[in-house]
């Protein structure tokens, strides 16, 4: 049984509407009988039979257009034929013509009409030569060693495809506790602001700060036209750690400009590009809702404490974000759909009976948010220990692309830049995003009437409404704000 | 052991080649009783006769095409192509045919064709006589280009580009064919035709050239050391494929290199060697690769052809430039 | 330009020649060599005979139709889908049939991309045509075996190459020996739209010039893809010969024995040592230019009906037939061959073998490039780098 598929007769052709069939179910055929005259962009061409045999089932109604490819006709063996072959007895094409007044319906393969395009032309729309163009896949072959995208540009431009927070505005997200300075090795696309430009730097010099560990951005340029210079990288090489600055310190290099220069511009391309795609993807397709609390955290500094001098915690590094995200963890129990994903393709809503909860974490290479797996599962210190790990390799630039993969929840993490709250973007894939503002010391009602100085902090929950309702989302903060306002809270859940 | 200039060593070594194979001919428009507008072939049709060296008609594509059929049929044709701004009438034979025929037939024929061509300018000449097509041929895969920049380069390198099996365009320094003459040792055997060479040794930065530019970058690097600069000068000599070891080995030594040649310098050979050396030594630049060339315009009139060409003051401005960073 | 001087006598230029002579007189003009006419009786003329016998005209039919043969099934190839493009030359088969014929195996060939025919003559298997069409190769024979020089899509350029070879003939001292064996010559085949190429007009040059021996065989077809032959020349392709001093024929490209006699005329001369002839082969595509072009844009079925009377195959099947020189199993038996043949195409075009991409870097040079080595043995580690094969066909 043989299936002759619709050729792309060479010219750029990709369909072709079958106009007449010149043979029926159960004639008998030889090859390059002309089986099929189809019309292509501009001309009639007869399609001579690769298989010799029964004509089994013709495929494709007349009249009907379809792709190339397309099988149009079932041939079966030459056995099965109701009646013998004809012999052919012309090989003299010329004769054929002579007799030909019309189309026949079985013509012996000598007898096409090369001078007639319904034999052999085409188009005008068609190329002269060659099989004509052909689709190529748009998307990627996977590599040996499972690394895809294997190159840096690749990877790099995926960790800003993970991105979760709104580009442009001051906010950024980070987990690095205030006193810490992150250690940018490249300043491949900040999200803040004005684009800072790169460290002016000679090849030879980049590649011994490399070489030495020494990030080109923390030091202070010595050499002409704001140069780094070797003896710079050298010194840099020589002293423990890079200043600490706070929020300033991952604060970008703002670009040198010309004096007078009253606007610089630069181009929208490579990572940047791609992660303001995501973020505009998320943003327009699933309907953000943000919500606010404002909390007293002051049960949660003082526990934080308390776990700092706790000797299973001796080496972790315990920060309130720690207890935000065990609460968090928590809350969405009662609440699957926070950790829940809309499959539009699909029209259903899938639950996850795990949570691979995400930490955007603003980084030299831009925001990155890598997500500590099934964390639901672990234990406060275990939890802990996670995020430290996650937030020291994002530092280091040396988050994996698997790392980012998978990610059900975010929480990010405004307030170590000092600020309030913000309303946060849905990491692409997720339902919903935490945000943590500052804990600031503020005066506060107390449930007796009276005004304390209390530790303050505020909540934002963004949420994707296609799956979270109003109601859900406020339980959700509301039971998360509850465990901020006394841990104890958490027996509850 | 003589001293002879250029146009003595590419004669004799023609005359070498000639007398080693007698597959060997030599066509071209004047290259007979002549001896060539520039006299290469001088007192050759005179001793192998006209059957070898063959007078041609007025028509380039037709020494070309020629070419390949006598190719086809065994011969080694040295096709003379009077001046570089003449050689475009041939270039379909060139690219489309010299090139491809080996690689359209597998490796089954062979184009063992030399294309000699006069380069450059700085001789008064009118228009489409001092032309440096050569990035043009590199470009072509299927041809091999080099460039001579002495009288003993050649002697030998046109007696290795005849001897290669894959067609050759030779270029020839047409200002230098009279004008300085150097010691020819037959006895010193010259090294392989593809590769390239230090010609003066430097530490603070590499000078890379050919052809012409490789005599103005030798005065450059001497009056640069009277200022207390070292410079390195390599002489190309083979354009495709190029022999980039040795100017990776001495950009990684100076951390600098300065690409010269007298053809525009918009795509020219310059660009190809300074995006290859930022490949290959990235971390060893201590500037960006600055190229010196032609400006992008048509060649000029000859009056102003001096200062439209690259000279030692422009060379030494590229030098400079570099060594400020 | 045209500007008439109203002082200044004009002057005598003599005839229009274009008027008198015209590129494309009904039926090739008076001067067309003919032998065997479409209706297939045998004619004489003064200068040119036919010198074989009716076995010889035998063979000349079987060698049409099953020339004919390999392109009507390369042609319903590249409608299953198997061939990239097919250049016919359905109408041609007498032009390359005879001229091929007349050859001798020390002359060689330098052929465009449409002479399957002469192909064909020279021994080559029709197969080795298809994978240049197919794209697994750019010429699968070599040019050695057979003396046929590798398909030319450039148009003209391989007129030059056949002059430089014929040179390359009279420096080896074989031509005009007067040794029938040793003796040889070249013939560059080219069509009516290349004559309007320089490389054309400089091979004349150069072939005159030197007296070399080739014969520059030209099958005016009459149609340079859309364009007729009246947008290449105004006079007589043939008469284009006196002008660069040499002869020039023309021949009834249609008829077989005419062909044969023409060619084998002007191989003789050059072989001889009388130098270059052009042969002008007065025929028709009847089929299209390749199978993507549509000849219905531009030109009118009539003429295809007027060329059809006067089809090369059919006037010497008539011949045979009326004169009792062969029965119906002759032809019975071509039909079968043929039969085979179009087989031995189909099985064997879907066998020929792909490609490797990283061939391609070892056939640029003969003496390689190490720049070359370098890429192909990244480019091997980038395809090895794949946990799957590449290629998107």
């Amino acid at each position: 049984m043989n299936e002759y598929k619709l050729p792309d007769v060479g010219e750029g052709l990709t369909e072709a509407e079958i106009v007449t069939w010149k043979v029926k179910v159960g004639d008998v055929i030889k090859v390059n009988d002309i089986v099929v005259e189809i019309e292509t962009a501009k001309s009639l061409v007869e399609l001579p039979s690769p298989y010799a045999g029964t004509i089994q089932a013709l495929l494709v109604p007349e009249g009907e257009t379809i792709p190339v490819g397309t099988p149009i006709i079932r041939i079966g063996e030459a056995g099965e034929a109701p009646g013998e072959p004809t012999p052919s007895t012309e090989s003299d094409p010329y004769l054929g013509m002579a007799e030909k007044a019309g189309a026949q319906a079985s013509a012996p393969p000598a007898e096409i009409d090369m001078s007639n395009p319904a034999a052999t032309g085409g188009g005008e729309n068609q190329t002269l030569v060659g099989y004509g163009p052909r689709e190529s896949a748009a998307k990627r072959r996977p590599r040996r060693g499972g690394a895809s995208p294997a190159s840096d540009a690749g990877a790099a431009a995926q960790l800003q495809l993970q991105g979760a927070f709104a580009p442009g505005g001051a906010a950024s997200a980070d987990v690095v506790e205030a006193e810490e300075t992150p250690v940018p090795s490249t300043p491949a696309a900040h999200l803040d602001g004005p684009v800072p430009t790169r460290v002016l730097a000679k090849p030879p010099v980049r590649k011994l700060a490399k070489d030495l560990g020494v990030d080109l951005l923390s030091l202070t340029p010595s050499g002409p036209q704001g140069t780094v210079t070797r003896e710079d990288v050298q010194a840099a090489a020589g002293s423990p750690a890079a200043p600490a600055g706070g929020a300033a310190a991952v604060a970008p290099v703002s670009a040198p400009r010309a004096p007078g220069e009253r606007e610089t511009r630069e181009p929208i391309k490579g990572v940047r590009k791609m992660m303001a795609q995501a973020m505009v993807d998320s943003a327009f397709t699933s309907p953000h809702v943000t919500e606010w609390i404002t909390v007293d955290a002051t049960r949660t500094m003082k526990l934080v404490e308390r776990l700092k001098a706790h000797r299973d915690f001796r080496d972790v590094k315990i920060s309130p974000l720690l207890i935000l995200a065990k609460a968090a963890l928590l809350a969405m129990k009662r609440t699957p759909e926070i950790n829940a994903a809309w499959d539009d393709a699909a029209q259903e809503v899938v639950f996850k009976h795990y949570v691979n909860l995400g930490i955007a974490a603003a980084t030299p290479r831009g925001l990155v948010v890598p997500n500590v797996k099934d964390a639901d599962a672990m234990s406060l210190p275990d939890l802990g220990r996670a995020i430290n790990d996650l937030t020291k390799v994002a530092r280091d630039g040396k988050t994996q692309p698997a790392e980012m993969a998978g990610g059900t929840f975010t929480i990010t993490n405004v307030g170590v830049f000092g600020v309030d709250a913000g309303t946060p973007i849905i990491n692409p894939g997720e339902s919903a995003i935490l945000c943590f503002g500052a804990v600031r010391k503020q005066p506060w009602v107390t449930g007796n009437g009276k005004i304390k100085v209390r530790d303050i902090t505020t909540l934002a929950l963004s949420f994707d409404h296609r799956l979270i309702d109003g109601e859900k989302g406020s339980r959700f903060l509301a039971d998360v704000a509850a465990v901020l306002e006394d841990p104890a809270n958490a027996l509850l859940h | 052991m003589s001293k002879i200039t250029l146009a003595k060593g590419l004669n004799a070594g023609l005359r070498k080649a000639m007398e080693d194979d007698s597959k060997v001919l030599v066509m071209g428009e004047d290259v007979g009783k002549l001896g060539g507008v520039f006299r290469i072939t001088d007192g050759l049709q005179k001793d192998f006769g006209e059957d070898r060296v063959i007078d041609s008609p007025l028509a380039e594509s037709g020494i070309l095409g020629t070419a390949v059929g006598l190719a086809m049929r065994g011969y080694r044709p040295v096709c003379e192509i009077q001046f570089d701004g003449f050689v475009y009438p041939a270039y379909d034979q060139i690219v489309s045919q010299v090139a491809k025929i080996h690689f359209r037939s597998q490796g089954k024929v062979k184009m063992p064709i030399v294309i000699r061509i006069p380069f450059g300018g700085g001789i008064g000449a009118v228009e489409h006589h001092s032309e440096s097509p050569e990035a043009q041929f590199a470009h072509t895969p299927g041809l091999k280009v080099v460039a001579c920049s002495n009288p003993v380069d050649g002697y030998w390198m046109i007696q290795q580009a005849i001897k290669c099996d894959d067609p050759v365009v030779f270029l020839e320094p047409k200002r230098q064919y009279h004008a300085d003459k150097a010691e020819l040792d037959e006895t010193v055997q010259p090294q392989p035709l593809f590769t390239s060479r230090v010609v003066r040794e430097g530490t603070d930065l590499t000078l890379l050239a050919y052809g012409p530019m490789v005599k103005t970058c030798m005065a450059s690097a001497e009056a640069a050391a009277g200022d207390g600069q070292s410079i390195e000068v390599i002489d190309l000599r083979t354009l495709s494929p190029l022999d980039l070891g040795p100017v990776f080995e001495s950009v990684r030594k100076t951390g600098r290199a300065v690409v010269t040649h007298e053809a525009h310098v918009n795509l020219g050979m310059g660009s190809e060697v300074a995006a290859r050396i930022t490949e290959e030594c990235f971390y060893s630049l201590e500037a960006p690769v600055l190229r010196v060339g032609g400006f992008d315009t048509p060649y000029p009139p000859s009056r102003i052809e001096e200062e439209w060409l690259p000279d030692l003051d422009r060379v030494l401005d590229a030098v400079d430039r570099s060594l400020a960073y | 330009m045209s500007q008439t001087h109203p002082d200044r006598d004009t002057g005598d230029f003599g005839p229009d020649l274009g008027e008198v002579f015209g590129p494309n007189q009904a039926d090739g003009g008076p001067e067309l060599v003919q032998l065997l006419t479409p209706e297939g009786e045998r004619v004489e003329h003064p200068d040119f005979r036919f010198d074989l016998d009716d076995e010889a005209i035998k063979g000349f039919y079987r060698d049409m139709v099953l020339t004919r043969r390999i392109d009507t099934e390369a042609t319903a190839l590249q409608r299953h889908g198997e061939l990239g493009i097919w250049a016919q030359l359905l109408g041609q088969e007498a032009a390359q049939i005879g001229s091929g014929r007349a050859l001798r195996p020390q002359d060689f060939v330098f052929p465009t991309y449409r002479e399957h025919g002469v192909a064909y003559t020279r021994g080559i298997d029709p197969l080795r045509l298809l994978g240049l069409f197919r794209g697994v190769d750019q010429g699968g024979w070599d040019p050695n075996d057979g003396n046929f020089g590798l398909y030319t899509i450039v148009i003209g350029a391989q007129t030059l190459h056949a002059t430089g070879y014929a040179m390359g003939l009279q420096r080896d001292g074989v031509v005009g020996t007067g040794d029938a064996d040793r003796d040889a010559a070249v013939v560059a085949y080219f069509g009516d739209g290349a004559s309007s190429q320089g490389d054309v007009n400089e091979s004349f040059i150069f072939a005159a010039s030197y007296n070399a021996p080739v014969v520059f065989f030209c099958q005016n077809n009459q149609w340079a893809i859309s364009e007729p032959i009246e947008r290449q020349t105004r006079i007589p392709l043939y008469q284009r010969a006196l002008g660069f001093g040499f002869p020039g024929v023309r021949v009834d490209g249609n008829d077989v024995l005419a062909t044969y006699a023409v060619s084998k005329a002007a191989l003789q001369r050059a072989r001889e040592g009388q130098g270059p002839t052009l042969v002008e082969a007065y025929t028709y595509r009847m089929g299209a230019h390749t199978t993507t072009d549509d000849p219905t844009r531009y030109r009118l079925s009539e003429d295809l009906e007027h060329w059809k009377l006067k089809d090369p195959i059919q006037r010497v099947r008539v011949y045979l037939t009326r004169n009792g020189l062969v029965d119906q199993d002759f032809f019975d038996e071509i039909d079968q061959e043929a039969e085979t043949l179009g087989e031995h195409l189909r099985e064997g075009c879907k066998a020929l073998p792909e490609p490797h991409v990283l061939d391609v870097f070892d056939m640029v040079y003969a003496e390689g490039s190490p720049e070359l080595d370098v890429q192909r043995e990244g480019f091997a580690a980038y395809l090895d780098s794949f946990e799957t094969a590449g290629g998107s066909r």
